[in-house]
């Protein structure tokens, strides 16, 4: 009996599917240990041993696991288009010059807002995070801004935001890495392409900030539809090493358009920060996953 | 041995959606059916039976339904869809194909 439990939790340590797929999975491989432990009793196995046998004969809880994710893993193309597509809009806002229009702005949160909404509701699925990661960058920017409150202004309202930024933050965070670590990651692919843009545009000096975003505009968008195509491939790709790889690639391209178009506006230690974020913000969540897995 | 596997391993959807046809069955059911029709040839490992079942189904050419045996325990059934059907009439006619090729190429050399 505990070897089939054992069997069962370690399978569901590994599995990364849809959590109505996930235990449906399970009920069956559960189905078929019972169903191959009374064999092995029939033909003369003790209750432990045929539980033991019947577990090793399933093979692999990693393999089983793998090889589930794979079927599961790639989404369609209209899925696929459907992800990508707060990247693209940001892309097409700033290609048009349309990101000096409030409304514009207002009218992409507003969707990308009821689309979190919808899409947590249904059973989060893979499209829903980039999404998720446009409904968060407000929260953050928004607390950067407040650096540039006047006077003694700025303390006390970075001492009231930040707690609360950081709580929804990292509460989002771990809820989506609690579905799948490369979700997170995926989620967090724009942070430090947006932060890189406002290092590199100094947007705290309002008037050259904005003289520079009008010139910045086409790379800015040519940065976006790098992140338009990481999601739709990320999205159909089946294996999850090349999804991580996936993931990877566009920061290394965004981090070489930053430094095209910056024109040496980023310091040393900003670029060893940018770099730093964007291996944190990839590689971080796996590890949270791995702690969270195994506590 | 390894191109016997090889050769399963191209073959395992046409024969579960074959053995699906036939009859609708679960999981383990299945496996002894394959072992019983083969005469022992084919042991499926039994941990990768379930994705190549899930492979099916999400490719629409068969379905599974959830169903209480007599003895009250709950097995899930995966039944062939119009989709499978038409899928394993084409599989069919080029295994015959195929198998009539093989056997007009081997057979001077082996008979």
């Amino acid at each position: 009996m505990t070897a089939k439990l054992n069997y069962l939790d370690s399978l569901k340590n590994c599995l990364r599917l849809d959590p109505t797929v996930e235990s449906g999975l399970i009920r069956e491989l559960h189905a078929h240990l019972e169903d191959k432990s009374q064999e092995l009793r029939e033909s003369g196995f003790s209750e432990e041993e045929a539980t033991e046998a019947a577990a090793q004969f399933l093979g692999s809880p990693q393999l089983v696991a793998q090889q589930m994710y794979e079927v599961y893993s790639q989404g369609s193309w209209r899925q696929a288009l459907f992800a990508a597509l707060p990247h693209f809009l940001i892309a097409l806002l700033f290609a048009l010059y349309c990101w000096q229009s409030t409304t514009w702005l207002v009218a992409i949160l507003f969707i990308a807002t009821c689309v979190v909404i919808y899409g947590w509701c249904h059973g989060k699925p893979a499209w829903l995070f980039p999404w998720l990661g446009y409904c968060l960058i407000p929260i953050v920017v928004a607390g950067i801004l407040l650096i540039y409150l006047p006077g003694g202004w700025a303390w006390f309202a970075a001492l009231a935001y930040a707690p609360l930024a950081l709580f929804v933050l990292v509460l989002v965070t771990k809820l989506t890495i609690k579905r799948d670590w490369l979700f997170a990651s995926l989620m967090l692919l724009p942070v430090p392409v947006v932060l890189g843009w406002m290092l590199a545009l100094g947007i705290g000096d309002r008037y050259l900030g904005y003289e520079r975003l009008y010139e910045a505009a086409p790379w800015i968008a040519l940065s976006f539809a790098v992140l338009t195509v990481t999601v739709a491939t990320f999205i159909r790709i089946r294996q999850r090493w090349a999804k991580a790889g996936a993931l990877l690639t566009p920061e290394i391209l965004v981090l070489v358009i930053l430094a095209l178009a910056s024109q040496n506006a980023i310091s040393f230690w900003g670029w060893l920060f940018l770099t730093l974020l964007s291996l944190v913000l990839l590689l971080s969540p796996a590890l949270i996953e791995r702690k969270i897995r195994e506590g | 041995m390894n191109y016997g596997r090889e050769l399963l391993k191209g073959s395992t959807d046409s024969l579960l959606l074959c053995l699906i046809n036939y009859q609708p069955m679960y999981g383990y059911q299945i496996i002894k059916e394959l072992e019983k029709r083969s005469n022992g040839y084919f042991q499926f490992k039994e941990g990768t039976l379930y994705p190549a079942l899930h492979r099916l189904e999400e490719a629409g050419l068969i379905r599974g339904e959830w169903q209480r045996l007599p003895s009250g325990q709950e097995r899930r059934y995966y039944y062939i869809t119009q989709k499978g059907q038409q899928a394993l009439t084409e599989r069919l006619a080029v295994w015959q194909d195929f198998s009539t090729a093989i056997d007009l190429v081997m057979q001077p050399a082996t008979g």
